[in-house]
């Protein structure tokens, strides 16, 4: 009797330790990143806006202190900017399935973040709102790129969002697997792979050193498709070779059995039956659970952007001093990578009066392309933030016109810079250099196209004797089929 | 006791209500007392249904109706080779949840049924995997048939020296793999409605049987096995049509791969709703084209039955 009493005086004793500790250290670490919203005016913006905005990407609960933190210093700032607008969170992050019944349903967030895969399917599907006027308002129209323009307008220039970030796909690396397989320089830097070759050879190092996957390769839905296209440029699929192109009548075509294409594929099927350094379940692995792979040292290499360093580091466990970002290996036909991006868009039931309040919070969160104390203040609060939870802070890839604004974006991510820049410098200077050429997305129906190109990877992947050249053609057959159906005979 | 509503139609001085004839008079309380029910599986089955069916034969924008095209959905989707392979997928997820999912509750049953000791225990325990929500439980299935380092079924294989398998990964094995994963969520609520019919089978004629020397296989063949026919039948029917629109199973375990292996027909119709072209026309097409084969085969069960009753 006398242990058990014992034991459960230790037991509360504990739990009193950590109840009292545990505030403590979150209140520590957010406190850098609130210090920094004092930099925010107080002074009302607007005290006649009158309406409820919902903020979609809210941190839900269980998000670390200091996001938590955070945001609640930018929901009481806007208080006082806007004192008639109140604010919901929500915690709602955008998939194209989640979003659509919500906002035919009329519940959608008022702002919330897709990526720029999905703005014209969304404009041409009448599910989102028209922002043209607000963001006039906001004198942001004439700072967008025109590509950003033509990516979140319609035929009729109205604009339907505003960017927030650029993304280059680059590849995730796991410093503690490279030290394990002995790919280390003289200086304690990885040996980066510059090529296709040199990765599948590096992967093959580290499979027979660590046993681990030296690339995770995630070729479920529509990833492995997405992912191959930018393999597919590096092959030479690009130009009179793209994987899809309009002939002279305009009629949209596939061209998925090009030398590139086909050499690509080969190539993608060589990582799994003669390098063998492919994760094993590729077929069911997700854009998340590569993330995750990486992050917790089951995979070394990762094809990946400088938009989701958070995934496995801060989400993953990864150490900053353990993870690098490195460019897309360059291929025998050349040196591509992917870009993109995420952007804000509205609820299609949006009002002015919440587009001007969503872009007043936007300006406080520092997403608007102003250099001014109040928007260099939340960008400041936003990279504390990120220091704290330890994410990589990089130089983000400018997605606004605006030579002023990406200067500051740079100033910021160096003084917040948690990072040895070593392991980041051959990205940013690829960026820069000309050594990498940036490529869009394939222009239409993308997803369906990446789909199709999944199923033969997840073929050629599982069966050996799968036939390169056949699998193509068939899906080259069924892409056609979409797109006579859904562009060249309407 | 009867209801407020019953007891004031039958007095008299209500009314119209009052004058008319007993069989009219009683017709309308009972339409009365359906109404609710009536109205509810109008506006939540019969509304959504008759809509499928208009959005079939119309070229969409998201739920909105464009423009009639009468069955060019339905002959564009016949063209397409995915749509036969989800169906040819989904006929062999018929195939494989009668031989695997049909047998073990019936199984089950009869082991518990003869089960002495601890009969309330075997009962809630086959009974526990239903409680799970259906997505956390295809989630733990994932987990056990990782090819990763974590996959528990891998784990057990290479204990015992055998080399780790990619057991999602293979097109011949992942339709067995997920009718196993819904079988071992579904199979003990099945067991126990056996159970509930083999408690109404007349203890004296297993008596009987033992007196006249049955041992359990023939008790089991000649008296049990007969008197749960009818019920099997019925649930048979039942669980085929549950297993032809088997969903969140793949979706969640392959998303359909690989190479669409698993890809069902429920599946494919979300993913022309919800896949990343959100084409309603043609999932509507799709769901038209399930329904129709399910009426088929309720249509048949039903001839079956009634020769079968016929017969005896």
């Amino acid at each position: 009797m006398k242990k058990r009493i014992r034991f459960l005086a230790i037991l509360a004793s504990l739990c009193i330790l950590l109840t009292a500790y545990t505030p403590a250290v979150m209140g520590s670490s957010a406190s850098a990143a609130s210090s920094e919203l004092e930099g925010i005016s107080a002074e009302v913006v607007d005290a006649d806006l009158t309406c409820t905005i919902t903020l979609g990407n809210w941190p839900p609960d269980t998000a670390p202190a200091a996001e938590l933190a955070l945001f609640e210093g930018y929901r009481a700032i806007m208080q006082l900017q806007y004192p008639n607008v109140t604010v919901v969170p929500a915690y709602f992050s955008y998939t194209l399935s989640n979003y659509l019944p919500m906002a035919r349903g009329g519940t959608a967030p008022t702002v919330f973040q897709p990526p720029f895969t999905d703005p014209q399917l969304l404009i041409n599907q009448n599910l989102v709102a028209d922002v043209t006027d607000a963001l006039e308002q906001f004198g942001i129209l004439e700072k967008f790129s025109p590509s950003f323009v033509e990516l979140l307008g319609d035929e009729n220039g109205r604009i339907y969002g505003l960017p927030r970030d650029g993304y280059v796909l680059g590849m995730h690396i796991n410093i503690n697997l490279f030290e394990q397989a002995g790919l280390m320089t003289d200086d304690g830097l990885p040996m980066i792979p510059k090529t296709l070759q040199e990765l599948a050879e590096y992967g093959q190092i580290i499979r027979e050193k660590t046993g681990k996957a030296g690339l995770v390769f995630p070729a479920s839905e529509t990833f492995g498709g997405w992912l191959y296209t930018n393999i597919a440029w590096n092959y030479g699929a690009v130009g009179e070779n793209a994987l899809q192109y309009q002939d002279a009548d305009g009629r949209w075509m596939a061209n998925f059995t090009s030398e590139p294409a086909v050499a690509a594929m080969e190539y993608l099927r060589s990582l799994r039956w003669d390098y063998d350094i492919l994760n094993a379940d590729a077929t069911t692995t997700d854009w998340a659970s590569a993330h995750s792979f990486l992050g917790t040292g089951e995979a070394a290499m990762n094809f990946a952007a400088d938009d989701s360093v958070a995934e496995p580091t801060a989400g993953g466990g990864l150490a900053v001093d353990k993870f690098a970002l490195i460019p897309f290996p360059a291929g025998p036909g050349g040196a591509y990578a992917l870009t993109g991006g995420t952007c804000f868009m509205f609820a299609p039931d949006t009002t002015h009066d919440q587009a001007v309040a969503t872009l007043g919070f936007l300006r406080i969160i520092g997403m608007l392309p102003f250099a001014s104390d109040d928007i260099v203040a939340g960008m400041r609060a936003g990279a504390a933030a990120r220091r704290e939870r330890g994410v990589p802070v990089l130089p983000p890839i400018p997605a606004w016109n605006d030579a002023d604004f990406i200067a500051v974006q740079r100033e910021i991510a160096e003084e917040y810079a948690n990072v040895d820049m070593r392991l980041y410098q051959d990205f940013f200077d690829s960026l820069t250099d000309g050594s990498v050429a940036l490529k869009g997305e394939e222009p239409v129906f993308a997803q369906q196209l990446y789909r199709e190109l999944t199923s033969v990877i997840q073929r050629l992947i599982t069966r050996e004797d799968a036939d390169v050249l056949r699998a193509l053609s068939q899906a080259q057959e069924r892409f056609q089929e979409y797109l006579d159906d859904e562009l060249n005979n309407r | 006791m009867q209801s407020p509503l019953i007891l004031l139609c039958q007095r008299k001085e209500v009314g119209a209500v009052g004058k008319l004839k007993p069989r009219t008079r009683q017709q309308m309380i009972s339409w009365l007392i359906m109404l609710p029910g009536i109205l509810l599986f109008a506006f939540f089955v019969w509304a959504p249904l008759l809509q499928s069916i208009q959005m079939s034969l119309y070229r969409t924008r998201n739920i909105e109706l464009l423009e009639f095209v009468g069955f060019n959905n339905y002959i564009s989707i016949f063209r397409r080779e995915e749509f036969h392979q989800a169906l040819v997928n989904t006929f062999s997820y018929t195939f494989w949840s009668l031989l695997i999912g049909f047998l073990i509750p019936i199984f089950m049953a009869l082991v518990i049924g003869e089960t002495v000791r601890g009969k309330g225990f075997f009962r809630t325990a086959a009974y526990v995997p239903n409680i799970l929500p259906g997505l956390a439980a295809i989630i733990l299935w994932t987990a056990f048939f990782s090819a990763e380092a974590t996959g528990v079924i891998n784990i057990l294989l290479s204990k015992l020296g055998i080399e780790r398998m990619a057991f999602l990964s293979q097109a011949n094995l992942v339709i067995p793999i997920i009718v196993l994963t819904a079988t071992w969520k579904g199979a003990g609520a099945t067991a126990l409605i056996y159970m509930a019919g083999l408690s109404g089978i007349n203890p004296e004629l297993y008596e009987a049987a033992t007196i006249d020397g049955a041992g359990i296989i023939k008790r089991i063949r000649h008296i049990t096995l007969p008197a749960i026919f009818s019920l099997g039948s019925t649930l048979l029917i039942l669980q085929i049509i549950s297993i032809f629109q088997i969903m969140y199973e793949p979706l969640v375990l392959t998303k359909g791969g690989p190479d669409n292996a698993s890809l069902s027909l429920m599946l494919l119709m979300w993913r022309y709703a919800f896949g990343g072209t959100m084409d309603f026309g043609r999932a509507s097409a799709v769901a038209v084209i399930i329904s129709v084969i399910l009426l088929g085969f309720t249509a048949l069960y039903s001839i079956v039955n009634r020769r079968k009753t016929e017969w005896e």
